[in-house]
């Protein structure tokens, strides 16, 4: 093979190689993926998915609602863990940035366009996070988040049968 | 007082009648390629006039009303060096020029091809390349052909210092991704601002083709002849000339889309394949010419709910009612129905099939997501030569787009017009002198139920939005010896639904210097984005956030400075290179607040960075290189509490590699891009992030009307992602017939 002819497959291989590491498939992880910062656990299923569902999602608020402006101060505000509609349980990871958290919930969205004036008629919490051990308003568990590191194992069970309209928590409903 | 006996009529008529006496003279000849055969449709042109020309089967062509004095005559042809001739011209002289082009990569082994003059119209009017004050990049018709593509952006995309991120262009790192709401780039069509009027974006699928004889790509600010939207640079489609006889070309193309690589990613049971059929035709006489195109493509797409259909037609008449006066009409409409593949499918989001992602699948809440999208564009154009000294065109144009977003809950539609005017002369009052000058109006406005600036949550609103813009320009270029100074300034004057006037002023300094070490340019100015109506008026739901109005919303502005050298390395390698640094104020960005979503003048940011473009003929007979690298150093600057931070979606490293080799009527050619990981990324900053490293490749078999061209991008298959869960396309081969009549 001549000098010239070994350079072009030389280029050619060194291209190919440079090529070959895209995507690849990823099993959904059964613990906190290295080096990931939020929570992660698994979530079990109950009832019947209503047929008007949008779709279902995990977010964290800091401190535990106390008025309809609060509701939007969930994390992470752009990219909730989202769920998949029944089935077997599932492992979410929900990344977030360090610091304490009073309510890990499921939220199930009904289908419309969502706003904040009819938030409660398309929102519903269907299942949080609980600890006995702690003693917060409506015996939510505080989930701590160190810098650099993963708090795993917030597991809860979404009710499909068992939804709360956002104003059960700040009464009375209309 | 009589129209007979007004002074002002008869020095008119008697400056116009000297005028035309002193153009009759007649530019005539033939284009032939070395073997001496004759090229049929190679374009002939009086460079800085409007003057031009389509040779015939015989290879011959014919331009009367050729100014008189010294002229330069160009003639072109798809795969041939261009080629130039000086010449005097005498009043009813008639002169004969032949050019003998040769082909792009030279065939003959110890011959070096010399690049050629290429001519430019960065400055709104012709000038070479390297009399250019800032960076300009050439797509020409030989690199549209050999690359086998089917649409502006796909050529333009491997253009040095250009990026595209899910269709959305960047310019030495410009824009990054906004999702199509204000492009920093202003698309041009033959030289009419061509952005939507409503969202500021850019269908790169507005012009077929099949139209295009080149793509002019002006980097940096160019608001200073160019306005708003010209923050980070300027696209020019320059649409074919048309020419004398019956002309005709079919172009068929197929191909398909490589499946998922592993098992565990199919989403369909059959390859997926895109096929299209483009067909023009024209007629020419020397006095009026006109032409039509028609066609459209069908694409399976390579994800789950990327099927799209397109149809597109367009239309040019050219009339040359007398020596040196031209008369363009032209037109373009084109017509999309495709589904939407919004965010790609993670865990739980879709049958994940037990995989934390799914690239191929789409999220179930994307489900049923489909758009409709037509745009179009009518203009005419006016342009006269009417002495040695002096040029003017005039033109009037009217772009309409419109979508309609059908997807669960509620549709968003929105349609668009914008109305725009142009008087411009370029006069030459001394020797070595250049002044350009005009003024330009436009009207825009947008009818939608999303854009509507409806503050409140009640649905069902419709509203109507308007523009209304005027802007004043002029440069002025002198040569002093071997340099050449430019200097100008354009002040745009904008009012919203009939508000107050505000105004940008954008002036720019430059100059090219001719040294035997190649051409020096140097430029400052400042350039600015005015708000779209979209980010102004934007009224709509991102669940859970209310995106709410900002009609108060300011201008974005920057000053940019640019220091570049082009020169001939060697007698075989030519170099460009140039340094760029851009201080950008008041960038526009959605920023959240509470339980809403508002576009803010939020942030202040740096760019800079080192622009290198080498063209190279190795020692290797009948092969050229080139390479195409761009460093960029692009930051958020620090405001308030919040810290400074790289921008967003910006690749610090762009390379280009790109090589051709041409052996009689066969050639084989790639490209390698590589696109370094972005340092920052919005929306989804814990997925994995990749650099992108694409390799395309093509071969050609070209004999007589009939070529055949394959091409395979991204041959090896990288399976990547540069926007948020958004899968790049994968491997595609397409093969592309054309027939030439």
């Amino acid at each position: 093979m001549s000098t010239r002819a070994r350079a072009a497959t030389a280029i050619a291989l060194a291209t190919a190689l440079a090529c070959n590491q895209g995507l690849e498939p990823a099993l959904t992880p059964t613990s906190c993926p290295r080096d990931f910062v939020g929570v992660c656990g698994t979530v079990s299923f109950v009832g019947q998915v209503p047929e008007s569902t949008a779709k279902v999602f995990v977010v964290a608020f800091d401190t535990f609602p106390r008025s309809q402006n609060d509701l939007f101060k969930f994390k992470p505000q752009l990219n909730p863990a989202i769920l998949p509609l029944g089935g077997p349980p599932f492992f979410y990871t929900l990344p977030l940035p360090p610091g304490r958290y009073e309510w890990v919930l499921a939220v199930w969205q009904k289908q419309g366009a969502l706003s904040p004036t009819n938030a409660d008629t398309l929102l519903r919490e269907t299942g949080f996070y609980r600890d006995a051990g702690d003693t917060t308003p409506h015996g939510s568990g505080i989930v701590i988040v160190n810098a650099g590191t993963s708090t795993d194992s917030i597991d809860f069970v979404v009710d499909f049968n068992s939804m709360h309209r956002v104003c059960d928590y700040f009464p009375p409903c209309p | 007082m009589s129209l007979k006996s007004s002074p002002v009529l008869v020095l008119l008529v008697a400056l116009s009648s000297a005028a035309l006496q002193a153009q009759s003279a007649v530019v005539y000849g033939t284009v032939t390629s070395a073997q001496g055969s004759p090229l049929p449709n190679a374009n002939v042109e009086l460079v800085g006039t409007a003057l031009g020309s389509v040779t015939d089967r015989a290879g011959n062509y014919r331009m009367s009303g050729a100014p008189t004095g010294r002229v330069v005559v160009s003639a072109r042809f798809i795969g041939y060096l261009p080629a130039f001739d000086t010449m005097t011209v005498v009043a009813d002289d008639s002169v004969r020029v032949d050019f003998v082009l040769t082909p792009s990569v030279t065939q003959v082994d110890d011959v070096v091809v010399t690049l050629p003059p290429t001519i430019v119209t960065a400055a709104k009017r012709s000038q070479l390349l390297d009399q250019a004050v800032t960076s300009v990049a050439v797509v020409s018709d030989t690199d549209l052909a050999r690359r086998a593509v089917n649409t502006v952006d796909e050529a333009v995309d491997k253009a040095p210092g250009v990026q595209f991120l899910n269709g959305q262009v960047n310019i030495r790192g410009s824009t990054g991704y906004v999702q199509g709401l204000g492009s920093r780039v202003l698309l041009l069509v033959d030289g009419v601002p061509a952005n939507q009027g409503d969202r500021g974006g850019i269908n790169w699928d507005l012009v077929p083709l099949e139209d295009v004889q080149r793509v002019e790509v002006v980097k940096g600010t160019g608001s200073s002849l160019y306005g708003s939207s010209a923050l980070g640079g300027v696209v020019n489609v320059i649409t074919r000339d048309l020419a004398a006889g019956w002309h005709a070309r079919v172009r068929a193309s197929g191909g398909a889309y490589a499946n998922p690589p592993y098992a565990v990613w199919r989403f369909r049971d059959y390859t997926g394949g895109h096929e299209g059929l483009d067909v023009t035709g024209s007629y020419g006489t020397d006095r009026v010419r006109g032409g039509l195109t028609a066609g459209g493509w069908h694409s399976d797409g390579y994800r789950e709910q990327d099927r799209q259909n397109h149809w597109q037609g367009s239309a040019k008449g050219v009339w040359l009612p007398r020596p040196a006066t031209r008369v363009t009409a032209s037109g373009s409409w084109a017509s999309d129905q495709s589904e939407t593949p919004l965010i790609w499918c993670s865990s739980g989001g879709c049958d994940d099939r037990g995989q934390a992602y799914q690239p191929f699948m789409i999220d179930t809440t994307g489900r049923g997501r489909f758009t409709r999208s037509d745009k179009g564009y009518v203009t005419a154009l006016v342009e006269r030569t009417a002495s040695e000294r002096l040029a003017w065109q005039a033109r009037a144009s009217w772009l309409r787009t419109s979508f309609t977003d059908l997807h669960q809950g509620a549709d968003d539609f929105g349609v668009a017009n914008r109305l725009g005017a142009e008087l411009r002369g370029t006069t030459r009052p001394a020797a070595g002198r250049v002044v350009t000058v005009g003024a330009e109006v436009a009207r825009s406005d947008v009818r939608t139920n999303i854009f509507t600036g409806d503050t409140s949550t009640t649905s069902g609103v419709i509203r109507t939005h308007t523009q209304g813009d005027f802007a004043a320009y002029g440069e002025s270029e002198q040569l002093f010896g071997r340099a050449r100074i430019t200097a100008g300034a354009r002040v745009d004057y904008s009012a919203v639904d009939g508000g107050g006037l505000s105004a940008v002023v954008s002036p720019r300094l430059g100059g090219v210097l001719a040294t035997s070490r190649g051409a020096w340019r140097a430029s400052v100015g400042r350039g600015f984005r005015a708000p779209s109506l979209a980010e102004r008026f934007v009224s709509t739901t991102v669940a859970p956030f209310r995106v709410i109005p900002n009609p108060s919303l300011r201008p974005e502005t920057a000053w940019s400075v640019e220091l570049g050298n082009a020169t001939r390395v060697s007698a075989a390698l030519h170099s460009d290179v140039a340094v760029f640094w851009t201080e950008a104020y008041d960038l526009i960005e959605p920023g959240v607040n509470g339980s809403s979503i508002q576009f803010r003048n939020l942030t202040r940011a740096r760019l800079a960075g080192l622009d290198v473009a080498l063209t190279a003929q190795p020692p290797v007979p009948r092969l050229t290189m080139a390479l195409a690298y761009t460093f960029l150093y692009a930051r958020a600057l620090a405001r308030d509490s919040v810290p400074g931070a790289p921008l967003a979606f910006r690749p610090k490293h762009l390379l280009t590699l790109s090589a051709d080799y041409r052996w009689r009527a066969v050639s084989v050619g790639g490209d390698f891009r590589y696109a370094s990981r972005f340092e920052r990324v919005e929306l989804y900053p814990d997925d994995a992030r990749l650099a992108g490293k694409v390799l395309d490749l093509r071969a050609a078999v070209e004999q007589g009307p009939l070529s055949v061209r394959c091409r395979l991008a991204n041959a090896l298959n990288y399976i990547y992602s540069q926007v948020p869960r958004t899968l790049a396309p994968v491997r595609t081969l397409s093969v592309t017939l054309t027939w030439t009549y």
